[in-house]
């Protein structure tokens, strides 16, 4: 009877007089995507403003006298981000940030042999290879969603740098090549669409905030590009960031948003 | 407390957990029950990286935890975790750092330096597992503005790197390249 009398009590300060339950960590209701639909969103958006600063800011950098540098976060060297480092910028921007979106690069003949593969990675990039298709796993230890997905050579600026660098271990890449790989992970299964809109605002801030850190490192350059509203391809000069990302969503912004209503 | 944290109030880092105690035990019973999808923390928050980062953020980290969660440290974590700051700085040990300093070999056993500056190559040192010898030429996080010499007789010796993880002064240079905030950073 007392038992009865404990658990009538306990029904009752729990779920009858209940105040309002706290919020799911994962919010939003309606419609989810998996893991796997949104980080192809976010590597696709990465993959196009990758492409977007290793042409037209890089590659046309270059050729105006613009340096790019592994070192390029060193006072006295006047060099920006290569794009692996500006990708680098952009996972430390997500590192940061609210959202558990974690971003790396790395491929099994990388320059820098801190990005070298090994165990699945290096499994999935052999089978991506072969087909060009992403790969996904689930890590058990850290309970984390894995995608990787295909970084191919789009600029002649990639794949000159690689070639030419001294400590590449691979000499003949060629544009269209299947360089490396980016690995994304994320810690639940699935999204509500709501939760997908926060994590491709925080990829965005990356790109952002990577793009800004470049353009606030110009500004100890012995010989300043000018900053405005002009490309490297028509003088020695760089976007400001609300161009370079007003340029980025041009090209995102479409794609992401057909993506997001094929999965109503 | 640790090194450092001396001054620290305790909701610095323990920070209360949202909800009344009522809801968190109404929202704990309904996860147990499956009527709900996520647990919650009781009384205070889960102290992680982030609060840790809340005031040791540094854009410049030679090595930031979140690059531990890829998928080919597997290995490194399973041994000693360095995906999570606590796992070398345990809090209330009235130390600096709370691991033994050759901890380097977990992910370094296959280095291959090119043009080797160092009088003794690091193959070398890697061959003959001379891992304490790491932290004499290379402070972890790379936040001491210093150089690292080229003749192994000039490193600090790990005598005194151990010394500095028990607690005692730095033997790197003073001069930080990002002193830790003085206040959560993430307010």
């Amino acid at each position: 009877m007392f038992l009865l009398s404990l658990v009538a009590m306990a029904t009752v300060y729990l779920f009858v007089t209940a105040p309002p339950p706290l919020p799911e960590a994962s919010a939003g209701g309606g419609k989810r995507l998996t893991a796997g639909e949104v980080l192809e969103i976010c590597a696709a958006e990465n993959a196009a403003v990758r492409e977007l600063y290793a042409k037209e800011v890089v590659g046309a950098g270059q050729k105006v006298g613009l340096r790019f540098d592994e070192n390029w976060e060193q006072l006295k060297i006047d060099a920006g981000p290569l794009p692996a480092l500006f990708l680098r910028e952009v996972s430390k921007s997500l590192a940061q940030g609210r959202v558990r979106l974690g971003l790396f690069l790395g491929s099994d003949n990388p320059v820098n042999k801190s990005n070298q593969f090994s165990g699945p990675q290096a499994d999935a990039l052999e089978e991506m290879r072969r087909d060009g298709e992403p790969r996904s796993f689930f890590m058990d230890d850290v309970k984390l969603y894995t995608a990787m997905f295909p970084d191919v050579a789009v600029a002649a600026a990639c794949v000159d740098c690689h070639n030419q660098h001294p400590d590449s271990p691979k000499r003949d890449w060629k544009l269209g090549d299947l360089m490396g790989a980016t690995t994304w992970t994320f810690p639940s299964n699935s999204v509500s669409v709501s939760e997908a809109l926060e994590l491709i605002a925080a990829l965005r801030n990356g790109f952002r905030d990577a793009y800004a850190h470049y353009i606030e490192k110009t500004k100890t350059f012995s010989s300043r590009p000018e900053v405005g509203k002009k490309w490297p391809s028509q003088c020695y000069c760089l976007p400001t960031t609300e161009t370079f990302m007003q340029a980025a969503e041009l090209r995102i912004s479409k794609p992401t948003l057909d993506r997001l209503l094929s999965r109503r | 407390m640790n090194v450092g944290h001396g001054q620290l109030a305790c909701t610095g880092c323990h920070r209360a957990a949202p909800g009344t105690v009522r809801q968190q035990v109404q929202a704990g019973t309904r996860f147990l029950l499956g009527l709900r999808e996520t647990p919650v923390d009781f009384g205070f928050r889960k102290v992680e990286n982030g609060d840790c980062n809340a005031c040791h953020e540094r854009p410049f980290d030679r090595h930031p935890v979140f690059r531990f969660n890829e998928p080919r440290f597997a290995e490194a974590r399973k041994v000693i975790a360095p995906q999570q700051c606590v796992s070398c700085h345990r809090e209330h040990a009235g130390r600096r750092v709370t691991v033994q300093p050759e901890y380097c070999r977990h992910c370094h056993g296959e280095l291959h330096v090119k043009n080797d500056p160092l009088d003794v190559s690091h193959a070398t040192l890697v061959r003959e597992s001379l891992w304490l010898s790491c932290l004499g030429c290379h402070d972890f996080h790379g936040n001491h503005l210093m150089k690292s010499p080229t003749r192994l007789a000039d490193a600090i010796s790990s005598l005194r790197v151990g010394r500095y993880f028990q607690g005692d002064a730095s033997p790197y240079p003073r001069q930080l390249r990002m002193p830790a905030r003085q206040e959560r950073g993430d307010h």
